[in-house]
């Protein structure tokens, strides 16, 4: 790779950027793809490109649509830099490299902040998005007829499994990002995130409690996630099997405790019954 | 009220709509007909057996068709209930009986301070409403209209069965009518 002194490549960021946008009203103009193939150099961000992108938050701010906004291309970088966090971690060298791959300078890493608070962050959302996609499909499959529906227990079972497989390329470093999410600053961010997740789940699960249930269930599954991502850090066994058998028993568990629960206050019932017929009778 | 609901299943179907304020909405509304179905109960408790029964009993069955409503919207819109739902139920039990110990008025003149209450905050919810869309939000504004126009049916049936007349009403219906503000404000936000 060749070295460019700071002026040529703070060019060449620009002229990828606006490169970016004239490809993108290309986009919108003939809405093919077939364009791309037509430019000569820097094939990385072209093969990014896919039309436009939804942002973060999901407004896109006061931008055309033509323009790639500040948001988006942080996106493109963050998921970029994916690639290389096994070998750097969650660190802004992995930004780096990143926004290397996509033509842009290393500084771009600037951007953000030293200790990889968002590239983790970026990471669970999308990981969190792909488990939305996911059981979204699962039940349209139910729905149109493809496939059994879940009993809950195997439900909750096979997501959380498959949000937690998303870690298995990462997970040298999870540690690392788990350690990073709980700092004071990340704790809003990152809580927001694990619960709109399991209220994905349960909502999937077909969870429809609009009483003091609605917490104990999220509570109990935010329990069961949170125990089996830390024993999966700590198994070594073949294909995590160990993780897999722990989260089937504090499934189990749960299951129970809701049972319980129901017979303690059947049981509650029953005895009230018997004290008002034990207090009419005595009053006769 | 035959209202049909969109199943809006996921976050994206509910985009457009402006989350906080309908969340807001149906949770403080989803808590205030729940906190009435537990009023109604204490008052049958205590009352049931009056002559006034009958009267309670029907405004009751109208106060779980709306609970059942809401239930159904919160569901829908994938809004969580207010926590302190465990709290209302018991206050609003204690409120019931206590106001129908004080006799058939004071059951009364509770119901009076309570579906004011009530309906003012109806009728603010569906001014926000049209400020924001009326178009968008249709379904929603139908259901509220309905509701306090009932409300509004309740607190008249109140005063048709001398809800003035009841001990300390002025006294009464303030102090009700605090704690109901008190309420509101509470469930829409935790």
């Amino acid at each position: 790779r060749c070295q460019l002194s700071p002026p040529h490549r703070a060019l060449q960021a620009s002229a990828v950027l606006r490169r970016v946008s004239d490809e993108q009203k290309e986009t919108l103009a003939s809405s093919s793809q077939q364009q791309f193939d037509s430019h000569p150099t820097d094939h990385q961000p072209e093969q990014e490109l896919q039309g436009p992108r939804p942002s973060y938050t999901g407004q896109g701010g006061q931008e055309s649509e033509d323009y790639e906004s500040e948001e988006q291309l942080q996106h493109r970088i963050l998921t970029a830099a994916l690639e290389f966090v096994p070998e750097h971690g969650w660190t802004a060298e992995a930004i780096a490299e990143g926004a290397k791959t996509l033509g842009l300078s290393a500084a771009a890493a600037g951007m953000f902040h030293n200790d990889g608070s968002e590239l983790i962050l970026h990471f669970v959302s999308q990981c969190n998005t792909k488990l939305s996609e996911l059981l979204e499909q699962e039940q349209k499959l139910v729905q149109l007829g493809e496939a059994e529906k879940k009993p809950t227990d195997q439900f909750l079972r096979d997501a959380v499994q498959a949000r937690l497989r998303m870690l298995i390329p990462y997970i040298e470093k999870w540690p690392q990002a788990l350690s990073i999410l709980l700092l004071p600053h990340n704790i809003p961010s990152s809580l927001n995130l694990l619960t709109s997740m399991i209220d994905d789940i349960w909502h999937y699960a077909g969870d429809q409690s609009t009483d003091f249930n609605w917490y104990t269930r999220r509570a109990v599954l935010t329990g069961i996630y949170n125990t089996t991502e830390l024993v999966m850090m700590q198994d070594s066994s073949p294909d995590f099997e160990d993780t897999w058998r722990f989260l089937e028993n504090r499934v189990a568990d749960a299951m129970n405790m809701g049972n319980t629960a129901n017979q303690v206050q059947s049981t509650g019932e029953a005895v009230v019954q018997g004290l008002m017929g034990a207090a009419v009778t005595v009053s006769n | 009220g035959g209202v049909s609901l969109r199943r809006c299943s996921t976050r994206e179907g509910l985009q457009g709509v402006n989350r906080p304020v309908v969340e807001r909405i149906i949770r403080v509304d989803h808590a205030g007909e729940y906190g009435a179905n537990r009023i109604y109960a204490g008052q049958m408790a205590v009352l049931g057996r009056s002559s006034v029964g009958p009267v309670i009993q029907q405004m009751w069955n109208q106060e779980k068709d709306h609970l059942k409503k809401f239930n159904e919207l919160m569901v829908a819109y994938r809004v969580r209930p207010t926590v302190l739902l465990p709290f209302w139920n018991v206050a609003g039990f204690v409120l019931g009986a206590g106001s129908a110990l004080l006799g058939k008025k004071g059951a009364m003149a509770c119901t009076v301070a309570v579906e004011e209450s009530i309906s003012d905050h109806y009728n603010s919810q569906i001014r926000t409403l049209m400020e924001e869309d009326p178009e968008k939000y249709k379904e929603l504004l139908q259901v509220i209209k309905q509701f306090r126009d009932d409300e509004r049916e309740h607190h008249d049936i109140g005063l048709e069965h001398d809800a003035e007349a009841a001990p300390a009403y002025s006294v009464l219906k303030t102090a009700i009518q605090l704690g109901c503000k008190a309420a509101i404000f509470l469930s829409e936000r935790i």
